[in-house]
């Protein structure tokens, strides 16, 4: 997208991530093209709208869409029609297992799963992975509330007989993971945008010893690194939209959660005591950005995988070239 | 000349010259081989016009993006042709002189310097001025058309090497702080310098204290105007952490690249090289962002301190591996490559030191980039 192109978009779809939630946030990304700029130009419509979503706290069904274009399911299915099953909690392998004739489920449902005629079930094979297109119905539906019930999760479980569901179509469960990853990242840097700014009027209205506590070193130094740890993760995740290859996208994701992380530490301290209550927002971000964490691989195991990987083979993936 | 045409270019003709090329020593060397090293590898760079690239004609280049010099560096570090922290210093001498001196002078001068001719040096730290810079007190007072000079520098790197220093020194009253600072331009065989280098910590004499004694300055060599080199130093501080800092980032790749080829099994943790390796790619990722603004000719600014904490926090967190996967030669090697990887585990100790503290960067990020007013 041209320059003036990509400030209009953003604005759009920043005003609809903070008028609008769930399903009436879906209808207002479509009356903004989102759909189609996903097709024409992925990196900018992702990133742009996972940001917004991260910042203004929203939920919608963006991921599922995302997931289902990857997967090659998109054009085919209504806005309205698309869930996708993802992988339980910490993991980031396709959710479904084959036994014999059945497809053996386990997984999560983002918000807008029930909104949903047809899930996408994306399968391991022998030889990768196949995706199957069902009924809802033939899945059961757990709501979650947990640390962050505002996310709207749901646990889904099920099986079904594979002759029920058209013909899987094989595809690539890496790729989709990857792009979901990044756009976890983009969510998670716009979350820590959000508690550095809290952080940050606080600092700046709140008076003790006669003077904003953003005098004092201590407190700024805190927010410097916040900003540091923001702007290093805007730039891995940039960085891997240039080469989404799911090492890069799987380091983005584990660089956000570590970087969100240590914003919401330090965030947390500058705010101390009223950032510690539900009369103030930053528990909401702090809840919100420990979950985006474990979905679609966990940080630290994304971590310690790709340093086992360098351990055991004794090189360096490849890196970003000038 | 494009980046890509340039990559090749360069490569082939390393590849080609690689034996001319070669360090003449094995590991780290002395600071004597180190610098003949990099008066070679420059020169004949030089020649071959590559040293040349995204240098402005009028002080001897050849014109083409700033990416140029930054890939060239990268290649040079990458095949440890030249030790980052010397070979980049023109990275931050040149702009300030294409920017601040004299059309003839600069047009005299730059190709010296970029020619390995000549080493310059930076006069800015004191005894009694180290973060807090615009303190400083070495004075330069008017004699007819010319500046004396009276006073002393510290951390002066390679100036017991050098020909040239850019010198900030007080032309105001004391009180007047940034307003009353002046860049010179000195001859480093002008009568009244003394130079001691110091032996720091990683076995090195490369930082240096610089005694001026009513050295006397040629009026025409000042940088920019009078009282004004407060600017030529917040303009030249930007340079330090953008084109330098890919030339280090490449270093550290391939620091982090030999260690995890060389460490015996079981001694690495899986999750700090994980996080390291995350780290050090992040920083890459900000580093070329950086670049590609300064080639498109956007001016750097406060931004650039995020570039340098992160690249302090990287090659700190790359080091602490080799401490741990490299115990053995950072320990007890007296071989030239463990000699080596002893003296840079040491000097990435101050990587949160030199080039203004990882205090100062972070007072500059939260004043200038988070807007948090003054801190007093």
């Amino acid at each position: 997208m041209e320059r003036a192109e990509r400030a209009l978009f953003e604005s759009g779809v920043r005003h609809a991530t903070e008028t609008a939630v769930g399903a009436a946030l879906d209808t207002a990304l479509d009356d903004l093209g989102w759909a189609d700029a996903l097709e024409a130009d992925r990196a900018t419509a992702v990133s742009v709208l996972f940001e917004c979503l991260g910042t203004a706290h929203a939920t919608s069904g963006a991921l599922d869409r995302l997931l289902a274009a990857t997967l090659g399911a998109g054009a085919g299915l209504a806005s309205d029609g698309v869930a996708v099953v993802l992988p339980p909690l910490r993991h980031c392998e396709a959710p479904g297992r084959l036994d014999g004739d059945w497809c053996v489920v386990e997984g999560l449902g983002t918000a807008g799963f029930d909104r949903c005629a047809t899930a996408l079930v994306v399968a391991q094979t022998p030889d990768g992975a196949a995706m199957f297109a069902i009924d809802l119905g033939l899945l059961t539906r757990r709501p979650v509330q947990g640390l962050d019930p505002a996310l709207g999760l749901s646990e889904v479980m099920g099986e079904f007989e594979t002759a029920w569901a058209a013909e899987p179509e094989p595809v690539d469960w890496g790729a989709a993971a990857g792009q979901g990853q990044l756009a976890l990242s983009s969510e998670l840097v716009g979350a820590g945008r959000a508690m550095l700014e809290l952080a940050r009027a606080h600092a700046l209205e709140r008076v003790q010893f006669d003077r904003p506590i953003a005098g004092f070193q201590a407190v700024r130094h805190r927010l410097a690194e916040s900003l540091v740890a923001i702007e290093a993760a805007a730039a891995l995740l940039d960085a891997a939209w240039e080469d989404p290859s799911p090492v890069n996208a799987a380091m983005a994701k584990a660089f956000a959660g570590r970087s969100t992380r240590s914003v919401a530490r330090h965030c947390q301290q500058v705010l101390a005591g009223i950032g510690f209550t539900t009369e103030h927002p930053l528990h909401l971000f702090i809840r919100r950005t420990m979950v985006l964490d474990q979905l679609l691989g966990a940080g630290s195991a994304l971590t310690r995988q790709l340093g086992a990987d360098i351990v055991g083979s004794g090189t360096l993936p490849p890196a970003f070239p000038l | 000349m494009e980046l890509k045409a340039f990559t090749s270019a360069v490569d082939d003709w390393l590849d080609e010259h690689a034996r001319e090329l070669a360090c003449s020593f094995e590991g780290i060397g002395t600071l004597d081989e180190q610098m003949a090293q990099l008066r070679k590898v420059m020169r004949l760079t030089y020649d071959a016009g590559f040293m040349r690239m995204g240098w402005p004609e009028r002080v001897g280049g050849l014109g083409g993006s700033s990416l140029l010099r930054a890939y060239l560096g990268e290649a040079l570090t990458t095949r440890d042709l030249v030790e980052p922290g010397i070979y980049s210093m023109p990275e931050v001498l040149a702009p300030t002189m294409i920017d601040y001196a004299p059309a003839e002078l600069a047009a005299d001068m730059v190709p010296r310097l970029l020619r390995g001719d000549e080493i310059w040096c930076q006069g800015f730290s004191e005894p009694g001025t180290g973060s807090n810079l615009a303190s400083l007190s070495c004075r330069a007072t008017r004699d007819g058309d010319a500046w004396r000079i009276n006073g002393q520098k510290v951390w002066t790197s390679l100036a017991q090497y050098a020909q040239r220093c850019v010198l900030l020194t007080r032309t105001g009253t004391q009180e007047s702080a940034h307003k009353g600072i002046t860049a010179l331009f000195v001859d480093m065989d002008s009568a009244g310098i003394t130079v001691r280098p110091i032996e720091t910590m990683h076995g090195a004499r490369e930082f240096c204290e610089v005694f001026f004694d009513n050295v006397l300055v040629p009026g025409e060599r000042v940088l920019g105007e009078v009282d004004h080199g407060w600017a030529i130093a917040m303009d030249l501080l930007p340079y330090e952490r953008s084109t330098a800092l890919w030339h280090r980032a490449s270093y550290l790749q391939r620091r982090l690249a030999q260690l995890v080829a060389l460490a015996p099994a079981g001694t690495l943790d899986p999750t700090a090289v994980g996080e390291a390796t995350e780290l050090l790619w992040a920083f890459r990722a900000r580093s070329r962002a950086t670049q590609r603004r300064l080639a498109a000719g956007e001016t750097l600014g406060a931004e650039t301190s995020v570039d340098k904490v992160l690249v302090a926090t990287a090659e700190q967190a790359v080091f602490d591996l080799v401490a741990a996967g490299l115990g053995a030669e950072v320990v007890l090697g007296d071989d030239p490559v463990s000699q080596r990887w002893r003296a840079e585990y040491l000097y990435s100790r101050a990587a949160s030191i030199y080039g203004g503290s990882a205090e100062i960067q972070r007072n500059i990020i939260a004043r200038r980039l988070l807007d948090l007013g003054a801190d007093r």
